[in-house]
């Protein structure tokens, strides 16, 4: 079975679509982390690198980190989750933290039957459990992008309810152009991609933001 | 037709038009597949030469029978072959480039490591003669417009539909109960393994065959999904096209290594295709024949697409249900209009009619001038609301069981829907639910009526749910259509794009 590719280098992938990511550097050592920090603006993310499949599950993850006795303490908290957990530290993700917004996944497989896909859906970790997911075949067009996102049963959350502004629904669409579109990443690297997830993309009035990208390649070509 | 219709036109006139055709595996001493295809067929009208092929009968049923395809005195546009399978490749082989369709109804290619060896063998020898094969593991075709049959007794006369099968039952299914509820086909294919010709073939053909106005599917496996999608996409819905899928799974039958990949299933991606396509998913034989009754007896309107109905007929609880139902499919129950409700004021319906949409006229309402009363009544709701569609339903035991009403109403009733459609000149798409109980006395009144109406081109359902269903498929293919044409019409006209710079 074939093993996700690093997050940041699938973030470099989809950044080079045109698919929003938070500024980032990697470190592998505490040292290397501190001297990240200078260069990120606070408050920041830090992020186990693992071959593990699902960071947050294992405590991998540290939110809003202010200065540098914090990144220290969390890079301890990780390591002591991932020694409990048995899992080699390779490294850390150090990402600037994006503001609050509606949390969407999005993704693309290649089906055996038809080929590239694009989904849209809600619910962050929850999403299988939720199973608000809308599916289209690629390629899509700008009408198909607005559609799908129309069908979500949780859709109004994006155009706005209880007082909340309603999000720049057109950056959504652009993320899912960018991975479902014509020329974008499921139709020319198929041959390469077995499945994309980018979970959550933060969606605010000030645009959407890939947060989490995990793309998994095809076996045979590695 | 463009060219490209005319040359798959061409290229399939010998499968759905044979000249000539040949049966392997007829016998003297049994009675099998091959002996009621050639039986059927005979009966059906056809009119060029039969060859029964036969390794020692000097005479089929009364035919000059054959040692192989090329002893044959003719070119054969379409061989039906049912015998065992490790004996097909052979026969084929001896063919000598003279058969043009050969239709495999055996087994036993592709379960086992030696069905695979003899698939492969089948499709070499085809290959090298320019032979098409059907099937293999599949029942038959047929074909109005050409004469064949592999079902007793179905309609001489073409119809519009086509139906292209996976199953061979199914496809049984589908000419024996579609044809009892009033579907009339252009071509029926049972296409089993589709180890040469699939679903994407003939959905090509079919939507390329002038013929042809609706297409239905009965999938399981598509060998080329990615064509099939394209295919359809392209088309833009010219065409109303009818799936039921089986086995559809609701999650991905992969493993998956992320959220995306187990929640993009199959089940999911054959809703995407509908929502890309336009084409119609149905999820059970009943839904697909009410679905292709519709399309086949109701014209779209591609300049006025539709999304409610006016449902008007006898029952207060079935008005209720049908709003209910109405809501789920996502259709509008709009209120009439000031000029309808005045207009139907002015019939003078007894107390008990509540004027609405639903609108509900208890049977006393509906015996008024001894069932004629339709007529009016049905005018009204077409000049004054010009609604989207409508749906008239009749309980019939209500009509029929009751002494004090007079024996014709139920037929006058029909018979003045019939009149208001031809009065309104087809202008508002009109639906009939005709509601027995299931006892004799009722169905047999029913049959004769449900063909008065569908020979008038008036779908007919069996519950007001079907209809509405039914219905429901069509408007959504109208605005799917409709938005297509905007979208097409809106490209053509739309200055091109200017490239900035440059010399």
């Amino acid at each position: 079975m074939s093993a996700p590719l690093r997050e940041a280098g699938a973030k470099d992938w989809i950044a080079g679509y045109g698919i929003r990511t938070p500024a980032r550097r990697e470190a592998r050592t505490v040292d290397e982390a501190l001297e990240a920090l200078v260069s990120l603006r606070a408050p920041v993310v830090v992020k186990l690198v693992s071959q593990s499949l699902h960071k947050s599950d294992v405590g991998g993850v540290r939110l809003g980190i202010d200065g540098a006795a914090g990144l220290r303490e969390a890079i301890a908290s990780i390591d002591r989750a991932a020694g409990e957990h048995g899992i080699a530290v390779e490294g850390y993700l150090i990402e600037e933290m994006v503001p609050r917004g509606v949390e969407v996944l999005a993704g693309g497989i290649v089906d055996p039957v038809f080929g590239p896909a694009v989904v849209v859906g809600f619910g962050g970790v929850f999403t299988e459990v939720l199973n608000d997911v809308v599916a289209r075949i690629c390629p899509i067009d700008s009408a198909d992008a607005h559609e799908m996102i129309r069908e979500m049963k949780a859709a109004p959350l994006l155009f706005g309810v209880r007082g909340q502004p309603a999000v720049d629904v057109e950056a959504l669409v652009a993320v899912l152009l960018a991975l479902g579109g014509p020329h974008g990443i499921m139709m020319e690297q198929a041959h390469l991609i077995r499945e994309i997830d980018l979970n959550p993309v933060i969606v605010s009035p000030h645009g959407a933001i890939a947060v989490d990208a995990r793309i998994v390649l095809r076996e045979n070509d590695a | 037709m463009t060219p490209d219709d005319a040359d798959l036109r061409r290229d399939f006139r010998p499968l759905f038009e044979p000249r000539a055709i040949a049966i392997v595996g007829a016998s003297n001493t049994g009675r099998t597949r091959a002996n009621d295809v050639l039986d059927f067929t005979r009966a059906m009208g056809f009119s060029g030469p039969i060859y029964p092929i036969h390794p020692s009968a000097a005479t089929i049923h009364g035919l000059p029978a054959y040692r192989s395809l090329a002893d044959c005195p003719g070119e054969i546009d379409y061989a039906f072959v049912a015998i065992a399978a490790a004996r097909v490749p052979d026969l084929l082989a001896q063919a000598s480039g003279r058969v043009r369709y050969a239709q495999i109804m055996a087994s036993g290619f592709g379960e086992t490591a030696e069905g695979e060896r003899l698939n492969q063998r089948l499709l070499e020898v085809a290959r090298s003669q320019r032979m098409r094969l059907i099937g293999p593991n599949c029942l038959g075709t047929y074909s109005p417009r050409g004469r064949i049959t592999y079902i007793r007794d179905c309609p001489t006369e073409a119809g519009s539909v086509a139906f292209v099968s996976q199953s061979g039952g199914i496809s049984t299914d589908m000419l024996r109960r579609g044809v009892q509820r009033g579907l009339r086909y252009s071509g029926v294919v049972s296409v089993g393994n589709c180890a040469d010709l699939g679903p994407s073939d003939f959905l090509e053909y079919f939507l390329a065959d002038p013929d042809t106005h609706v297409i239905g599917f009965y999938l399981e496996s598509l060998p080329d999904g990615r064509r099939f999608f394209e295919t359809l996409r392209s088309a833009s819905a010219r065409k109303p096209v009818v799936i039921l899928k089986g086995g559809r799974t609701p999650q991905g039958q992969r493993a998956a290594l992320s959220h995306t990949g187990a929640l993009a299933g199959d089940d999911r991606l054959w809703t995407a295709l509908s929502r890309q396509t336009g084409a119609a998913i149905t999820s059970s034989v009943d839904e697909l024949i009410d679905a292709l009754i519709g399309f086949q007896c109701l014209r779209a309107r591609f300049d006025r697409p539709g999304d409610g109905v006016f449902v008007v007929g006898n029952g207060g609880g079935a008005s209720v249900l049908a709003t209910d139902l109405m809501s789920r499919l996502g259709m509008q129950v709009r209120a009439p209009r000031d000029d309808a409700r005045k207009a139907l004021e002015a019939l003078e319906l007894p107390a008990g009619t509540s004027i609405d949409n639903p609108m509900d006229t208890p049977s006393g309402a509906l015996r008024m001038h001894d069932g004629h009363v339709a007529r009016a009544l049905l005018s009204a709701i077409a000049r004054a609301e010009r609604p989207d569609a409508i749906l008239f339903h009749v309980n019939m035991p209500q009509f029929l069981t009751n002494p004090s009403i007079p024996d014709a109403v139920f037929e006058n009733l029909v018979d003045g829907m019939l009149e208001a459609r031809r009065s309104d000149g087809d202008m508002t798409p009109l639906a009939l639910t005709l509601r027995s109980d299931g006892s004799e006395p009722i169905d047999a009144r029913k049959r004769p009526a449900r063909d008065r109406a569908l020979a008038a081109g008036v779908p007919v359902f069996d519950e007001i749910a079907n209809a509405l269903v039914a219905l429901a498929h069509f408007q959504r293919y109208e605005r799917f259509r409709h938005r297509r044409l905007a979208a097409e019409r809106k490209a053509s006209t739309d200055p091109p794009i200017r490239r900035q710079g440059g010399t």
